[in-house]
């Protein structure tokens, strides 16, 4: 096989270029915020942006299926909200264990995200419009149940470790995150679903005439994002000590982000976990440096904006360069479709 | 005049001559280059070879701006108007030049729109927005407007496809004032009885080739049939399997009334090719469509295997052992921007990996399999399937399929846009799957594929099969019964 092979792993090698991209992002990021900020390399300080990156990151990491399928939810950030509240009310107020209310509020996150779904696989619905919806309709019950006001605290101590300890000299909700993160990965990348979400992504109607069952396929992904949102209310809980209304607010734009920073196309099929991970870290590791920086944090979102542009635009610019020579040369350019295997 | 797609050559030279004040119609199968000698004409594709003159002058190099200006102007049958616009505004948009700050001067525009409207006999109020009007009526103002823009050619491509019995005889009479002020139409139809009754000539294009111009008035419906099809089929063909087995799909009395198709019985045997022909808009994708799920049968009865289903859903289909290979090969038949192999298992998830764990090794070699059985001309499983030609990805599609070990296999055009070579390729895996076992269901529009792969052919008409006509039958009975000017029915 001596023939080019730039056609074939096309899309393969601009991910690799646009995860190389961002690793490189990443480490500069660092070491720049290293030499600035006193503290910004301490084992403390990485275990601090650790923690307040876990819920985020979980919403990126199962918004990740979601967009590959070509969809998008927005409702991710309220239903956290809503499983917090959710949660500080069956625990306090009915009178439900923490186990059995975690419990609860992880099967109300997978009826939330089925109610998604079904939005947008019985009515066919774009998912843009149906998780803007329920975008407002989750934030809206959350505030309804607390009437604005009412906050749940007073947890006990054992419940707070899961976001305020270490557990085996880590962050103790690292382990969760990790278990997650391995999990959508193997889905992602090594199962049929995976296959299933890119076919879908790229021509939802040529994965139907394939007999991919789309609908179904569809669905796993919002209630997935609807289970893990909750868990990661339950963390967001933990972490804080106290359940509000307005837990989570704007997170599903940092999930978002996150995951097309982290080269998955917003149009679907093509994109990958382990991008999206990076995509986190190099928002987390921003916005965290900034503060050892001394740099007000509205600086933040100007810069994650500037870096999204930078590192889309840098994966693009290669193949729109390319492309024009293309045309340029296109006269004298053999076809290479019709090579033959050795 | 010549023109070619890529490998395949749509039009090969072909003479075309229009007189002023005459219709002459243009007649030919599905395929046969009619679309394509219009594109030319208007500008939308340039000739490889060959020459065009319009008035007695060579025009060198026709766009659709420069064909406007010499006064062709084509007429499809969808009417391209702005539904929310009045026929006045839609009139002044194709006619008026577009210059920026000019001012609208509505009476004069009125005036002239009523003016056209007018002399071609419509009673059409130039203030009526385009969306109140019937479907004629919007093509009487497509007729006004290339009268307004002085067309000496006017094209009509099948006007009548979508109007009444009374509608079509205003638009003739539209179109005889046309040929009687001077003008010359090119008139396309399937309908014969429409040719005779209008055209002056007629002009029958087969396979990018004239056959022959001749009048009218020298021909009858035979004689024009025999012109469309008359060519002996070719022996390249592979020959079928003389004996059939068990019926494998047993269709009754069928329908779905949301696509149209009504009343299909129809019996497929275990090494049996069954031709599906007809026209297009005669209901065979549609019952493809109603086979693999995707458009459930609300009435009627299907049997596979002698065991009555109901298909709710492609999943169902390919569980039940009915693998279609759509007609949409870029669209359906396969995802262009993945590779080979995850193409060729799309359909097969569920046996090949097991707990939907992917298998990356046994997948190659499952594809490299395919890519050597059908000698699918690629660089490698991992090439996307975009990077291929038409024949090559057809045989991808057809891979998928055929991993799912199928027992009904549908095909809807399966050589469409393939090049000849890769074509006689598809016919010789196809009868070689049928002498397997396999029940085919060939749908194809090309007419010498299915006189010479079949082994019976089903032949649609208005949503339902009108004939069912033995494997050797005549081009001319299957074009007859397409065009239903005879219904013959022979027992299944």
């Amino acid at each position: 096989m001596s023939t080019p092979h730039h056609k074939a792993t096309g899309w393969k090698a601009l991910l690799f270029r646009h995860e190389t991209v961002l690793l490189l992002v990443l480490v500069m990021e660092w070491l720049y915020f290293n030499s600035v900020g006193r503290h910004f390399g301490s084992l403390d300080n990485t275990f601090d942006i650790v923690r307040h990156t876990v819920e985020i990151g979980l919403l990126a990491l199962v918004m990740t299926p979601i967009i590959l399928t070509g969809g998008i939810d927005l409702s991710v950030g309220s239903l956290l909200g809503l499983c917090a509240i959710l949660f500080g009310k069956l625990w306090r107020d009915a009178g439900m264990s923490l186990m059995v209310a975690g419990l609860c509020t992880l099967g109300f996150g997978a009826l939330a995200g089925g109610l998604n779904a079904t939005l947008i696989t019985w009515l066919r619905l774009p998912p843009l419009i149906v998780t803007l919806g329920t975008y407002s309709l989750f934030r809206g019950l959350a505030e309804a149940i607390t009437h604005g006001a009412d906050t749940f605290t007073n947890f006990p101590a054992s419940f707070l470790f899961l976001g305020q300890e270490r557990w085996l000299g880590i962050p103790a909700q690292a382990p969760v995150f990790i278990v997650v993160a391995i999990a959508v990965w193997l889905l992602v990348h090594r199962t049929t679903f995976g296959r299933s979400f890119r076919a879908i992504g790229f021509t939802p109607e040529g994965a139907r005439y394939a007999g991919i069952p789309v609908e179904r396929r569809i669905s796993l992904v919002y209630v997935l994002a609807g289970i893990v949102a909750a868990l990661a209310a339950i963390i967001y809980t933990a972490r804080l000590g106290q359940a509000k209304a307005d837990a989570g607010t704007g997170y599903e734009l940092f999930a978002i982000t996150a995951v097309v920073l982290g080269g998955t196309s917003i149009f679907g099929g093509i994109g990958s976990v382990h991008g999206t991970l990076l995509g986190v870290a190099a928002i987390a590791v921003l916005s965290n440096g900034l503060v050892h920086a001394r740099q007000p944090r509205e600086v933040a979102g100007m810069l994650t904006g500037g870096l999204l542009l930078l590192a889309l635009s840098s994966s693009v610019l290669p193949k729109l360069l390319s492309g024009l020579r293309a045309r340029k040369s296109a006269a004298n350019v053999a076809p290479i479709a019709h090579q033959t295997t050795p | 005049m010549t023109k070619s797609f890529g490998a395949v050559r749509a039009l090969k030279g072909v003479s075309f001559d229009l007189r002023p004040g005459e219709v002459h119609a243009l007649l030919g199968e599905n395929g046969a280059g009619k679309s394509t000698l219009i594109k030319v004409v208007t500008g939308a594709h340039q000739p490889d070879g060959g020459t065009i003159e319009i008035g007695g002058c060579q025009v060198a190099h026709l766009t659709p701006a420069s064909a406007h200006e010499l006064g062709i102007s084509c007429i499809y049958q969808q009417p391209a108007l702005f539904p929310a616009l009045t026929v006045a505004e839609n009139i002044a948009l194709r006619l008026e030049p577009a210059t920026v700050g000019r001012r609208v001067n509505w009476p004069e525009r009125r005036a002239r729109a009523q003016k056209l409207l007018l002399r071609i006999g419509a009673a059409i109020d130039a203030d009526t927005e385009v969306r109140r009007l019937s479907m004629p009526e919007q093509q009487l103002v497509e007729i006004a407007c290339a009268l307004g823009a002085g067309a000496r050619i006017v094209i009509m491509d099948e006007p009548t496809a979508s109007l009444t019995q009374k509608e079509q005889h205003l638009l003739f009479s539209v179109v005889r004032d046309l040929r009687a002020s001077g003008v010359g139409v090119i008139y396309i139809s399937h309908r014969l009885e429409e040719i005779f009754a209008l055209a002056d000539r007629v002009t029958v294009l087969r396979d990018g080739e004239s056959v022959g111009t001749n009048k009218v008035d020298d021909m009858n419906e035979a004689s024009l049939i025999k012109l469309m099809v008359g060519r002996e089929v070719s022996q390249l063909y592979p020959p079928g399997d003389a004996a059939p087995r068990e019926v494998v799909l047993s269709l009754k009395n069928l329908g779905c009334a949301a696509s149209g198709v009504r009343n299909v019985t129809l019996n497929v045997r275990a090494g049996e090719i069954v031709g599906l022909a007809g026209l297009v808009g005669a209901g065979r994708t549609e019952l493809a469509r109603i086979l693999f799920g995707l458009t459930p049968a609300d009435e009627g009865e299907l049997l596979l295997n002698g065991q009555r289903l109901t298909i709710n859903s492609p999943p169902e289909a390919v569980a039940h052992g009915i693998a279609y290979v759509p007609e949409d090969r870029r669209r359906h038949g396969v995802i262009l921007e993945m590779p080979i192999a995850a193409n060729i298992t799309l359909a097969i998830h569920q046996r090949l990996f097991p707990g939907a764990w992917l298998r990356l090794g046994a997948e190659r070699q499952l594809a490299l399999d395919y890519i050597r059985d059908l000698d699918i001309k690629a660089y490698g499983p991992e090439a996307p399937g975009g990077a291929l030609s038409g024949g090559n990805q057809q045989k991808i599609a057809l891979a998928r399929w055929l991993a799912t070990k199928p027992k009904l296999l549908i095909l809807d055009e399966p050589t469409q846009g393939v090049d000849v070579g890769a074509k006689s390729e598809i016919h010789k895996i196809i009868r070689h799957l049928a002498k397997e076992g396999l029940a085919v269901l060939m749908i194809s529009s090309d007419l010498p594929e299915v006189l010479g792969m079949s082994d019976r052919i089903a032949v649609m008409r208005g949503g339902t099969i009108t004939a069912l006509l033995p494997g050797g039958s005549l081009a001319h009975d299957v074009m007859a019964a397409a065009l239903g000017q005879a219904e013959k029915g022979v027992a299944a």
